[in-house]
Formats: C-alpha cells, sequence, structure tokens
C-alpha cells in the first residue's frame, strides 16, 4: 500500500476508535442513570420483604457533550482520511464498496452532528452512532485488498457523473439515516412518555426535515443515474436491479410524504412508514449481493 | 369541507352515466386511492427487483411448496407486463385529474385567502402570541401589519364585529410547486413512451475497420469505422476503447468524430456509443470467371468456432456460389482445453472452408485449407484472398426522440420538489380587539403539530414585538394527544 493510502486507513481505524467511544456515550446519555434502590421491610423476626425498585433519572448533560466532542472527533479523523485518499487516488473515494461506506461514514456523523445542532436533540445518536459504528465493522469485515487504490474500468470512468450521482446517494442514505434515527425515538419517547427525551412532535418534524433533503436528493440520484446510464451504455432506464431497488426506496418515501402532507398523518404511522422506508435503503445499499447486474462491479 | 344542511331541498337523483363519471372522478381525485396506487406500484417494483436475485429461490429453497409460485416469479417479466404499464397509466391518470380538481381550491388559498378567523382558533392553536397595548386597535393592527410585512409576509385584514382580523402569508406561491414536480412525472413516463414509439435501438452494430455498415431504421445513414484503437494502462487493464467514425449519407461523407465508452458521439438525435471490438479478417472472394463476390471484412467474435470455442469465427453464405463459407481464426486461449485446437493455426493464419449450400452447389464435400495473410488459394471454383487481419467494433446507436421531455421533466421535478420543501407557505392569523385599556392583539400559526412552523411563528412574533416595542406573551397548548390525535391531523383542520 501506498503511504498516503495506508495513512488514511489508519485515521479510519482512529475514526472508529472516536465513534465507539461516542456511541457508548450517548446510550449513556439516552438511557440515563437506573438507580436500583433496595428497600426492605424490618420485621421483629427480622427484613421480611425485600424489593428491588428501578428508578431512572437523566443522564448529566457532561456525558451527552462528551458524545458530541468524540463524535466530532471521530468525523474529524474520518475526513482526513477520506482527504487522504483522495490525494492519493486523485478522486474522490466512490466507487467500490470499501470506498463508498468510509464516505458514508463521513457524511452519516455530518449530517446527524447538523441536525443536533439544530435541534438541539442529543438522544439521536444513540441510535446514529451504532449505526455508524455498525458501518465501520462492516467496513472492516470487507476484503483488505478493496482498501488499495485501484484504476478505474472504462464505465466508470465519469468523474463529474460519478462523483455527483454517487455522493448524492450517500446524501440521501444518511439523511434517511436520521429520518430513521428520529422515528426509532418518537417511538420510544410516544410508548413511554420518558421525561427527558425531547417532545414527539420536535422528533416527528425532525424525522420529516431528514426526509426533506433525501427525498430530493435520492430524485437526483435517480435522474443522474439514468443520465449516467445512457451516457454510458445508450439506455436511460434498464430495469437493473439497483436502480429498481433506489426506484423502489423512492416510491416509499413518496408514500411518507403523501400520506403526511395530504391525509394529515403525523406520529406514529408516520413513524412506522419511516422504518419500512429505511429497510428498503438498507435492502439498496447492500443489493450487490443478492443481485448481479450492471452495478455488480464496484468490489463485490 | 361541505356540510349538507337539512333544511336543503333533497337534490334530484342523477342520470346513471352522470353519476358514473363522477365516480371515475371522485376516484382519481381521491388522495387515499393515490397513495393506494404509489404502495402497489411500490410492491410491484419490488417483486419486479427480487426477480433479479437469488431471493424468491431460496424461498422456494426454505418452502418446497412455493416452488410454483417461484417457477412463476422468475417467469413473470414485471416491467414489461401489462399490470406494470396498468398502475403506470392509473397513477398517471390520477395525477392528472387530481391537479385540475385542487388547482381551483390552491389558486383560493393564494390568491383570496379567507381573512377572518374565530377566537376559538386562537385559543385552542398550540402556539399562540398576545400583544397588550395601550393604543388603539387600528393602529395596532397597523403596527403588526407592517412589522409581518417587515417579515416579507403579505397581509390582509378584515373587519368583522368591531374586531380586526388580520391574516399574513408568505411564500404563498411554493403551494403551485406540487403542480410542476407531478407534471415532471407524467413527463417522464411520457418520454419512455414517445422513445419506445419513435425511437430505435441498435444493440450491437458491428462494423470492422475500413468497412462501411448501413445503419438502416429509415436514417439513410451509413457508418465507416475509420480506426479502431485501445489503450491500455501499464498494468495491463484498459484505459480506453475508441472508435474513429466517418458518418455517411447518400455516398457523401458528412461527419468525422470518435467515441470511447462514456463518451458517444451525438449526431442530430441519434447517438452512438462505444460498445465492444474484436477481431476481423479482410477478404476477397472471386469466382472462377473473375467476378468478386465479397470484398469486404467480416467480424471474427460474435461466434465460435463449433469444435473449439476459443476460436473466433465467422459465417457468410455465398449464394451465388452456392457455398457457405467459414473462417476460423487461432485459438485465443491456448492454455484453456489444448486438446480442442486441432487446427494449429499460427498467429497470421486463418482457416478457410467452403460447405455446399442448397441442392444445385457445385461442391459436393466441405473444402478447406489454412491461408497466411497476403495469400491467395483455390478452394473449389472459388479464388480466395485473406488480404490482411483488421478489428471491429462494436456500436450501439439509439435515438431517442424522449430526451428533451425528460431533461425538462429532471429540472421540473427537482425544482418542484425544492420549493416545496424549503419554502413553505407559511400562514398567521390573528384577531385584534379593543380592550378598556387600549386593544390586545392575539395572533397564532397555522401549524398544527407542525414543530418547524411553530418556532418560525415564535420568532416572527419575538421580531414582530421587538418592531413594535411591545412584548408579546406566548401561550402553548399541548397538543392533543388521544391516541386518534397523534395518528392523524383531521383535513378540515388545514
Ligand atoms: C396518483 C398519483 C398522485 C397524486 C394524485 C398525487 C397528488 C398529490 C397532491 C395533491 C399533493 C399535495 C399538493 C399540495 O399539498 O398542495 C402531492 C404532494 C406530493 N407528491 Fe404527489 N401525487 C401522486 C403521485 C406522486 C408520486 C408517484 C410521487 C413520488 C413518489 C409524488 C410525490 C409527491 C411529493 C413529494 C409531494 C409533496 C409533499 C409535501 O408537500 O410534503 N406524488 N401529491
Amino acid at each position: 500500500m501506498e503511504t498516503l493510502v495506508r495513512l488514511s486507513f489508519y485515521c479510519f481505524a482512529a475514526a472508529t476508535i472516536a465513534f465507539v467511544a461516542s456511541a457508548a456515550c450517548y446510550l449513556a446519555y439516552a438511557v440515563g442513570r437506573v438507580r436500583l434502590r433496595r428497600t426492605a421491610l424490618a420485621t421483629d423476626a427480622g427484613p421480611a420483604l425485600v424489593t428491588h425498585e428501578a428508578s431512572f433519572q437523566p443522564a448529566s448533560s457532561g456525558i451527552g457533550r462528551f458524545a458530541t466532542l468524540l463524535a466530532w472527533f471521530g468525523v474529524g479523523f474520518q475526513a482526513v482520511s477520506i482527504l487522504l485518499r483522495t490525494i492519493a487516488a486523485g478522486r474522490l473515494p466512490l466507487s467500490n464498496m470499501y470506498e463508498f461506506s468510509t464516505t458514508f461514514v463521513l457524511i452519516a456523523g455530518v449530517i446527524y452532528l447538523l441536525f443536533e445542532r439544530w435541534y438541539g436533540v442529543r438522544q439521536l445518536g444513540a441510535i446514529i452512532l451504532p449505526i455508524i459504528v455498525a458501518m465501520c465493522a462492516y467496513i472492516w469485515l470487507l476484503p483488505a485488498d478493496l482498501r488499495e487504490v485501484n484504476a478505474l474500468i472504462p464505465a466508470l470512468q465519469n468523474q463529474p457523473l460519478m462523483t455527483t450521482h454517487v455522493s448524492l446517494a450517500i446524501l440521501a442514505y444518511a439523511a434517511f439515516a436520521v429520518a430513521f434515527a428520529a422515528a426509532v425515538l418518537f417511538l420510544i419517547a410516544n410508548r413511554w412518555r420518558v421525561a427527558w427525551l425531547p417532545s414527539p412532535d420536535l422528533l416527528d418534524d425532525l424525522g420529516y426535515r431528514a426526509v426533506t433533503i433525501g427525498f430530493p436528493a435520492m430524485s437526483l440520484v435517480l435522474i443522474l443515474g439514468s443520465v449516467w446510464a445512457y451516457r454510458a451504455w445508450g439506455t436511460y432506464w434498464q430495469w437493473d436491479p439497483k436502480e429498481t431497488a433506489a426506484l423502489f426506496t423512492w416510491l416509499i418515501y413518496g408514500v411518507y410524504l403523501h400520506t403526511r402532507s395530504l391525509r394529515g398523518w403525523r406520529g406514529s404511522r408516520s413513524a412506522v412508514i419511516l422504518l419500512v422506508a429505511f429497510a428498503a435503503v438498507v435492502f439498496t445499499y447492500f443489493g450487490n449481493y443478492v443481485f448481479g447486474g450492471l452495478h455488480a462491479y464496484g468490489g463485490v | 369541507m361541505t356540510h349538507i344542511s337539512l333544511d336543503q331541498p333533497i337534490a334530484k337523483p342523477r342520470a346513471l352515466p352522470e353519476v358514473v363519471v363522477d365516480r371515475i372522478w371522485r376516484f382519481f381525485c381521491s388522495v387515499r386511492a393515490a397513495v393506494v396506487e404509489i404502495a402497489v406500484l411500490a410492491v410491484l417494483v419490488l417483486i419486479g427487483t427480487l426477480r433479479g436475485s437469488s431471493v424468491p429461490r431460496s424461498i422456494a429453497d426454505a418452502f418446497p411448496i412455493m416452488t410454483p409460485l417461484v417457477d412463476g416469479w422468475y417467469a413473470w417479466d414485471v416491467f414489461r407486463s401489462l399490470p406494470f404499464a396498468g398502475i403506470l397509466t392509473l397513477l398517471a391518470a390520477a395525477i392528472a385529474v387530481c391537479t385540475i380538481n385542487r388547482a381551483p381550491g390552491i389558486w383560493q388559498a393564494i390568491a383570496h385567502p379567507s381573512v377572518t378567523t374565530t377566537h376559538g382558533f386562537l385559543r385552542n392553536a398550540e402556539t399562540s402570541a398576545t400583544f397588550t397595548s395601550a393604543i388603539p386597535a387600528a393602529e395596532l393592527a397597523a403596527q403588526l401589519e407592517s412589522a409581518l410585512r417587515s417579515g416579507r409576509y403579505r397581509t390582509l385584514t378584515a373587519e368583522r364585529n368591531g374586531e380586526i382580523h388580520l391574516y399574513g402569508d408568505r411564500w404563498r406561491f411554493s403551494r403551485l410547486a406540487t403542480f410542476p414536480f407531478h407534471l415532471a412525472l407524467i413527463m417522464i413516463l411520457a418520454g419512455g413512451i414517445v422513445g419506445a414509439a419513435w425511437g430505435f435501438r441498435e444493440n450491437q452494430f458491428y462494423i470492422p475497420e475500413g468497412s462501411v455498415r448501413e445503419l438502416g431504421h429509415g436514417t439513410g445513414l451509413a457508418v465507416r469505422l475509420d480506426d479502431f484503437s485501445e489503450v491500455y494502462r501499464e498494468d495491463g487493464t484498459a484505459l480506453a476503447y475508441r472508435s474513429d467514425v466517418t458518418l455517411i449519407k447518400g455516398g457523401e461523407p458528412i461527419e468525422s468524430g470518435s467515441m470511447t465508452v462514456n463518451n458517444p458521439l451525438t449526431f442530430g438525435d441519434i447517438v452512438f456509443y462505444q460498445s465492444g471490438f474484436g477481431q476481423a479478417v479482410a477478404l476477397k472472394v472471386a469466382d472462377s470467371a473473375g467476378q468478386v463476390l465479397f470484398d469486404d471484412a467480416l467480424p471474427l467474435g460474435p461466434f465460435q468456432s463449433k469444435l473449439n470455442p476459443d476460436a473466433p469465427a465467422a459465417r457468410m453464405d455465398l449464394l451465388p456460389a452456392g457455398v457457405a463459407m467459414s473462417v476460423i481464426a487461432p485459438d485465443e486461449n491456448p492454455a484453456n482445453a489444448p486438446e480442442l485446437d486441432t487446427l494449429h493455426l499460427r498467429p497470421g493464419e486463418m482457416f478457410f472452408m467452403i460447405r455446399p449450400l442448397g441442392a444445385d452447389s457445385p461442391i459436393a464435400e466441405p473444402l478447406g485449407a489454412t491461408v497466411g495473410q497476403g495469400e491467395s488459394i483455390q478452394l473449389g471454383d472459388l479464388s480466395l484472398t485473406f488480404v490482411r487481419e483488421r478489428r471491429f467494433s462494436v456500436l450501439q446507436v439509439a435515438r431517442n426522440p424522449g430526451i428533451p421531455l425528460f431533461v425538462a421533466a429532471s429540472v421540473l421535478l427537482v425544482g418542484g420538489l425544492a420549493i416545496t420543501f424549503y419554502f413553505p407557505h407559511r400562514r398567521v392569523r390573528g384577531i385584534v380587539s379593543a380592550t378598556p385599556g387600549g386593544s390586545v392583539a392575539r395572533l397564532a400559526p397555522m401549524a398544527r403539530r407542525d414543530w418547524s412552523a411553530k418556532r418560525v411563528f415564535e420568532q416572527l412574533a419575538a421580531d414582530a414585538g421587538r418592531r413594535i416595542g411591545i412584548e408579546p406573551t406566548l401561550q402553548t397548548n399541548e397538543p392533543d394527544r388521544s391516541p386518534a390525535a397523534s395518528n392523524q391531523l383531521s383535513r378540515a383542520s388545514r
């Protein structure tokens, strides 16, 4: 491996560590302190009744701030990692599952942290950071030769289209991940009324805002993908499985938007659609494993 | 919402056709039907997507009882099926009808919104702001109006029962943005139909170097491949494949250009793509009278020798001579199955063979010979010259008149979405009333269970208060959290 590529990988390793620590802190922050109280009822004959009672209390805000700081560290390391690889390869790392996923980790982190700033909702990190950690784990499990920088096959050599198409896909998936996290948190907050979770309304709105970023991005992914297909293969739409999986995902978010804006759905029904839709995102992302097709190159 | 009051005269029973048309119209207008249609489309797309995968197979493996169903699944070409075309048509019709149906209402809300509201609406709003002042109601209303206007809100007022009703909104035209968006969806479908009906697509257009081939499809064009080149990187991976071609119309060259993968050549609305390449052989065939039967190049490689799959081959019928001719090139991969390479051709050699074709063929038996580049031989009555080795290029050629539709639709689609999402129509209502000590104004946003819109309103109220020097008191009502309300807003409230 070239030095820069190796350095880039070390930065990714550092980012992984930061993200794992951050995820742990976010989880501790969101769950709060659990205090077990032991109450003993004493009688003349000694303690007769011992009960254990769990009580939940909000975590200190310090651990939340620490979680955010660690997440910024992770994002910083990951940004350097991507930067080094970009310099080494002379292009953005977007062309195989390893490169695509490392960029996803960066963008998902950034989008999440932006939403955390805008809405001041730290508990969301308890869902998003584990997703990011899972992606890091997936990257570690990928065959090591994908970490090398390889030359592009002729069909992938369309810099502007490839860069925009793929980076918008990453942006869309990252936004959808935030919407998913908001939906999960909504369902928890709505069900159990945990006092220190953000208000369900806010979570509902946050999910929607994330979709208003993800949906137009996904629309552009589909459009630019077909333009690219036209440039490379001479046809806009091949009904290739990866394409149709993306179309499927897009349609599910379309259902979400319609039930919301026209039928006035809010809350748990909307949240459930977001869960289904995110399952479709995951299916599209890892679709290469299930089907061949024109998108099958790219390392898996 | 329309209310049917009891003291209205009972409507006359309507004629059946009218009822049917009304039903159909209402079906297409129904948002519930639209949502179901999109969901059905999504399910069909999923079925079609999984067909390209091993998922159905694993279902059949797990539940053998499903095998016939799974076989049917693999056999069903969803995207070219009637139900799929049907649901797309239905969606397009629904979008069109729904648009026509909603347009007047939306226009009404933009151009002539109702200005008056009720105290009940303001009281029950999830958030509201109250401004108390010692100045008369009319003056307070005017100040609030100008404050809203400086926040780029349009304001309208109306007087009723001695109170001033205030309406303010911003980005009202963004409500129109769903029209270009949905129109774009129809245009993309229309573009697909136009492309399929009036375009053409030639997936494998073979031209050997130096040869001319007719394109057909009513274009009157012929294409000459002037040169084909491949560029490799140092490590042996392909960097680019390039074809240089000349387009010929009516025997005259009209344009020259080149194409590589990802960089097609466009001529008018016809696009040429580099798709593949291979080996070709230039040869000349003449009969015993000296008449030339063939003087061109044959692409080798679309076919292989029947006996040795590693050997590219070609075949052509020479009808006037009553023979079929095949050419076999040297084995391309001698390491693989060497026992099949019975011809042992060396580079630069080709094996030519003629076979009888038809009842009155001049030959009875196949005749064959190995020929070197530049050499001539006699096979039966025919004199054959292996002029030289060439290469051929495979192009894809397509004409798609749906492209302008597609491009325009893309712009409308993304633009419409961006406006809908990022410039949402914001609305405020309020009532300014006189009080013994002056006046009081209460404003509330139309933002039920919309956290962002409430935040925007609170910001707006604070800004307005700063501008007119009155600190507003904000009041919030916890949104209704009954299970039904937590899932759905009533449509009437919007
Ligand atoms: C049966 C066909 C369809 C009908 C009748 C329909 C109708 C509508 C209507 C009436 C609106 C609301 C306009 C407004 O509030 O002013 C809307 C919004 C929207 N529609 Fe459709 N639509 C259809 C198909 C689609 C499809 C296939 C998609 C893409 C997945 C789509 C995406 C959207 C989006 C993104 C919005 C904006 C939602 C928002 O304002 O938050 N529509 N649709």
